[in-house]
């Protein structure tokens, strides 16, 4: 296909406006899938996500459209993962694209996740095309959400299609405005072939399947390829697109999608965002390459020790597919072997984790998550700690830096108040207030991340009475003053509850983890401290008071045999215990902790 | 007659250093269990039930068989009637058995100890038991507070505690043993000291005082479950003192976790001389024969439990077998292990002697690392002869058989 015919675009929306309702019915009109397949939703292919509004990853999708004017068309969607926590990801997709369609609600209107959406969107100067959707509900309003379009997002409004994916209203417009509004895709000039690699996916027989989006040249089986942040070359296996099922094409020309094979082994050598070159004439890089870097930490355990192995083996698996999440052996005293994970941002670290419990069926569970806090060390050195263990000691540390968000919070106006509280409880600075409507406001605020991590959304969630929203960008990193806060033991460190908390948080986390782990810890025949310390200081404390004795029952001919059998599986579960600072500590009252 | 104090329970079995064992030639204590209650005590997971049409006859009659099976192989030193309530059984029956087992041989015992309720003591059958060579009672009182038995659903009053202890004084009986029980729900420290200053003013030679035990599905256990009542523990504590304060000061020694017995002679002997030696057979692994339904024997390392079902064991007996359930051999370690664990119970501990010549094993080499755990808490003591728990060990008694067992690795 020359490239004035090809288009290249993809769907940016909030959770549940219909971006995947609006997909099926553009793959329905260019008759790209059936009518009884459209009574299925294509494009998510993972139940999970499609459970949670978030797709993490489809195949992008060729469309054959013959426009008004009698001219065919090849259109490229390229789906994009819904939530910002793929940032680089999102923008890695939307970077293969020239444009975007913007669904909004009609009756919601514009939220926190359609303003991130749009930010990314607008950095990659892709030319966007809002749609507003769900206009066949009886409550919805055009007006307010076109408003809201100028206002909050600088959209024109009256570039905004009026639509209903569910009725089908408006899809023939959406088409013929990809035509005639996204332009067509400009080669780069460059001497040879430039494919961006904007995802991967892996088959047991293929090896790493690539998704790429041809920038400059062709590229065909047959052909020696580079990867050129790699250095790596392979020879072409296999080329082709998707409808959306894959299908072989003998070449993948400029501008166009499709996919890429070439027998990669291993998903780690192909890293989003890097550039397939023609490896005996090879061109420059695209631009926008990144190393992606996880974000959040957490410690993976198998809730049965002898899950171990398992365990591993399904990391690997996930990992095969999601290259983004890593994982590196650790072992815990008290919870034993297991891993160090590291996730793109939070809501990575639970999808990741679901997978896990639901899909492959394993019991486990995670440590307290952390971010990765850049420690400026005294003599000038910068070292990235992302675990509490690992921190320096205070006298060697200048100071710490914490990463930090912009977050974007949507909520209606009674509950301004309570955002405000919350936010600064959260640490958080608000930069500034916008009036959506008469009814809605925005809050742009800075937080470090570290304290979105646990319950901010489902604070807003509660607080808002699931009416407030909220998405967030990084945005870079905070001088702030950090403390490493220990759980001591009978004076030894448990390290499965170390952290690294602001000072001004330690005390109130140290007091509430040390009754926790008063609660959870099982009487023995002495006292046991619990404390919480900072740097040796103790800023909590409690006492698990001894017992004092067993129950001194009778025990003649007739009861030994029952009470040897009861007494040896105290004795076994006593096998499976952690024994720090001499206390006798059950590897599920770790657990307890960490589940509350 | 009186009793005939032994220091050890009988001649036990020795295990050579190849491990061979030398088992006892015969069998030489008896445990009997007698099935039938009145009525169901709310914290009795004992096996036993209210009698009903002719099933005192058939039992008395399938004990007489499973007697005949056993009696070749036994020679009692020790008998023990427990249950139940030995005393439900009427005269009548109770004459019919013991006439059995004296044409069987075995009569005779050095210490023949029947149990009784004290609701169910009459003088003639208090006189029956003396004539046959009865020479211990255990009375089962549990609380000297009307309001208390009541809560425990105990069938007897106080004042009939008062009257069969006459009774038996009367018949003759000069060794009784009260059964007492603390930390019962709703029992205060002041009602505790009140019944155990009654119950030492009676002059018992023996005394068996344990804490109320929980047992899955009793009443009382599914109480607690329901919250109606909470565990004190601090309060268990102090009647555990109180207790061992009031016997020591009455003159008992406390030779077992839960057990006190009065003491004449030369004070320097491993047992008080009214000691249970039935029981002790129990805490230091020897062999015994236990009959009725649902009794455990352990014969020359085997150990087997008859069917907890009066009618099935009824049934079986009737049909010329016997009414084993359950059959359990433990290799060598294991049953050292069990050995060291109950062993432990006994203020005197374990003779580093008396147990390798039981089990074959050193218990100070097989056992090195929990006996440190159990002395470095304070909890064991070690000398050249013995090992033994210390006071305040034996108030972890539990603790330290969980250490001290070896369980058999899963088959
Ligand atoms: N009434 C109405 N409902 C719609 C429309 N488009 C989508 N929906 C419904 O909105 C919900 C979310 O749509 P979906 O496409 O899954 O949203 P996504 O999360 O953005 O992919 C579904 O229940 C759809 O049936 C529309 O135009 N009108
Ligand atoms: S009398 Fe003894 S055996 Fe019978 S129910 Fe009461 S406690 Fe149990």
């Amino acid at each position: 296909m020359d490239v004035a015919h090809i288009r290249n675009f993809s769907i940016i929306a909030h959770i549940d406006h219909g971006k995947t309702t609006l997909s099926d019915r553009l793959l329905h009109r260019t008759g790209t899938i059936s009518d009884r397949e459209m009574q299925e939703q294509l494009l998510d292919s993972m139940d999970l996500e499609r459970e949670r509004g978030i797709t993490i990853k489809a195949h992008p999708v060729t469309m054959h459209y013959r426009a008004k004017h009698g001219e065919t068309y090849e259109l490229n969607l390229i789906d994009t993962p819904g939530h910002v926590d793929f940032s680089y990801e999102v923008s890695r997709s939307l970077s293969a694209c020239e444009g975007a369609l913007l669904v909004v609600d009609a009756a919601q209107g514009v939220e926190a996740q359609t303003v991130a959406n749009v930010h990314l969107a607008m950095r990659q100067n892709l030319t966007i095309i809002p749609v507003i959707n769900k206009i066949d509900l009886p409550h919805a309003n055009v007006d307010l959400v076109k408003t809201q379009l100028e206002d909050i997002l600088a959209i024109p409004a009256d570039t905004a299609i009026l639509a209903s994916a569910k009725e089908g209203i408006g899809i023939d417009e959406i088409l013929e405005a990809i035509v005639h509004r996204i332009p067509p895709p400009k080669p780069t000039g460059a001497p040879s072939l430039q494919a961006l690699c904007f995802d991967s996916y892996f088959d047991t027989y293929k090896g790493v399947v690539t998704h790429v989006r041809v920038f400059n040249g062709e590229v065909r089986p047959g052909m020696l390829v580079k990867l050129l942040h790699t250095g790596k070359t392979y020879e072409v296996k296999e080329v082709g697109s998707f409808n959306p099922k894959p299908y072989v094409r003998d070449r993948l020309e400029v501008g166009e999608t499709g996919y890429l094979t070439a027998n990669i082994k291993s998903p780690k050598e192909v890293k989003m965002g890097d550039t397939f070159t023609d490896a005996k004439h090879p061109s420059p890089a695209l631009p926008g390459f990144q190393e992606v870097h996880p974000m959040v930490f957490s410690g993976l355990y198998p809730i049965n020790t002898a899950d171990y192995e398992h365990l591993k083996a399904n990391l690997a698996k996930l990992q095969l597919n999601d290259p983004a999440f890593v994982y590196t052996p650790e072992s815990s005293v008290a919870l034993g072997f297991g891993f160090r994970c590291g996730f793109l941002g939070l809501l990575h670290l639970e999808i990741v984790q679901e997978r896990l419990r639901r899909h492959y069926g394993m019991d486990i569970i995670a440590t307290y998550p952390s971010v990765v806090y850049r420690v400026k060390l005294t003599d000038g050195t910068i070292k990235e700690v992302d675990n509490p263990a690992y921190l320096p000691e205070p006298t060697s540390i200048d100071h710490i830096e914490e990463p930090i968000v912009k977050a974007y919070i949507i909520c209606p106006n009674e509950y301004i108040g309570d955002m405000m509280a919350l936010i600064s409880e959260k640490r958080g600075v608000l930069d500034h207030t916008e009036t959506l409507d008469t009814r809605r406001v925005m809050l742009t605020a800075t937080l470090p991340l570290n304290e979105i991590l646990i319950d901010f959304h489902d604070r807003i969630k509660s607080l808002t009475h699931g009416y407030g929203s909220m998405d967030y960008e990084h945005a870079g990193y905070q001088v702030s003053d950090m403390v490493k806060l220990e759980m001591l033991v009978n004076g030894e460190p448990v390290d499965a509850f170390s952290c690294i908390v602001h000072r001004d948080k330690a005390e109130a986390r140290g007091r509430a983890l040390a009754a926790k782990l008063k609660e959870v810890i099982p009487r023995q025949q002495f006292a046991v401290a619990i404390q919480a310390a900072i740097g040796g200081k103790i800023i909590a404390r409690e006492t698990v008071s001894a017992f004092r004795k067993d129950v001194t029952a009778k025990c003649y001919g007739g009861d030994i045999t029952r009470k040897r059998k009861l007494l040896e599986k105290q004795k076994e579960g006593k096998k499976r215990m952690k024994s720090i600072g001499s206390v006798d500590i059950p590897q599920e009252a770790f657990i307890e902790v960490l589940k509350a | 007659m009186a009793v005939r104090p032994c220091e050890s329970p009988g001649p036990a079995p020795a295990t050579r250093p190849d491990g061979s064992v030398t088992w006892e030639p015969q069998v030489r204590h008896l445990y009997v269990h007698v099935p039938f209650c009145a009525h169901k005590c709310e914290y009795c997971a004992f096996y036993s039930e209210v009698p009903r049409g002719d099933l005192m006859e058939r039992y008395v009659k399938a004990l007489g068989r499973e007697l005949e099976r056993v009696a070749a192989d036994l020679r009692p030193r020790t008998i023990f009637f427990g249950g139940g309530t030995p005393s439900l059984l009427p005269l009548r029956l109770w004459e019919r058995l013991l006439r059995q087992m004296d044409r069987l041989h075995l009569l005779g015992a050095a210490e023949f100890t029947i149990e009784c309720n004290p609701a169910t003591v009459s003088a003639d059958k208090a006189r029956l038991f003396r004539d046959f060579g009865v020479n211990r009672v255990s009375l089962g009182v549990q609380s000297l507070d009307e309001a208390l038995l009541e809560r425990l659903g105990r069938i007897h009053s106080r004042r009939q505690v008062f009257e069969s202890w006459e009774t038996l004084r009367a018949a003759g009986f000069e060794h009784l043993n009260l059964d007492l029980m603390f930390a019962i729900p709703g029992q205060t420290l002041a009602v505790w000291r009140a019944t155990l200053r009654e119950a030492l003013a009676l002059g018992s030679e023996h005394l068996s005082t344990y804490e109320v035990i929980y047992e899955e599905d009793t009443p009382l256990f599914a109480q607690l479950r329901a919250g109606r009542f909470e565990v004190d523990e601090d309060l268990a504590c102090a009647m555990y003192d109180e207790l061992l304060e009031a016997a020591a000061a009455a003159g008992y020694r406390q030779y077992e976790v839960a057990n006190f017995a009065r003491h004449d002679g030369p004070s320097e002997t491993p047992l008080p001389t009214h000691a249970c030696r039935h029981n002790v057979n129990y805490w230091r692994g020897g062999s015994f024969y236990g009959l009725g339904p649902s009794a455990t024997s352990y014969v020359r390392g085997v150990r087997t439990r008859n069917a907890a079902n009066t009618l099935r064991y009824c049934a079986a007996l009737e049909t010329g077998r016997r009414a084993v359930e359950f059959r359990e051999a433990l290799p060598p370690l294991a049953r050292a292990g069990e050995a060291a664990a109950f062993g432990v119970r006994m203020v005197r501990g374990w003779p580093f002697a008396d147990f390798t010549r039981l089990t074959g094993f050193d218990l100070r080499r097989e056992w090195a690392e929990d006996l440190a755990w159990l002395v470095a808490r304070g909890l064991g003591e070690i000398s050249p002869e013995a090992f033994r728990l210390t006071r305040r060990g034996l108030r972890f008694a539990d603790l330290a058989a969980e250490r001290l067992l070896r369980p058999a690795p899963p088959d």
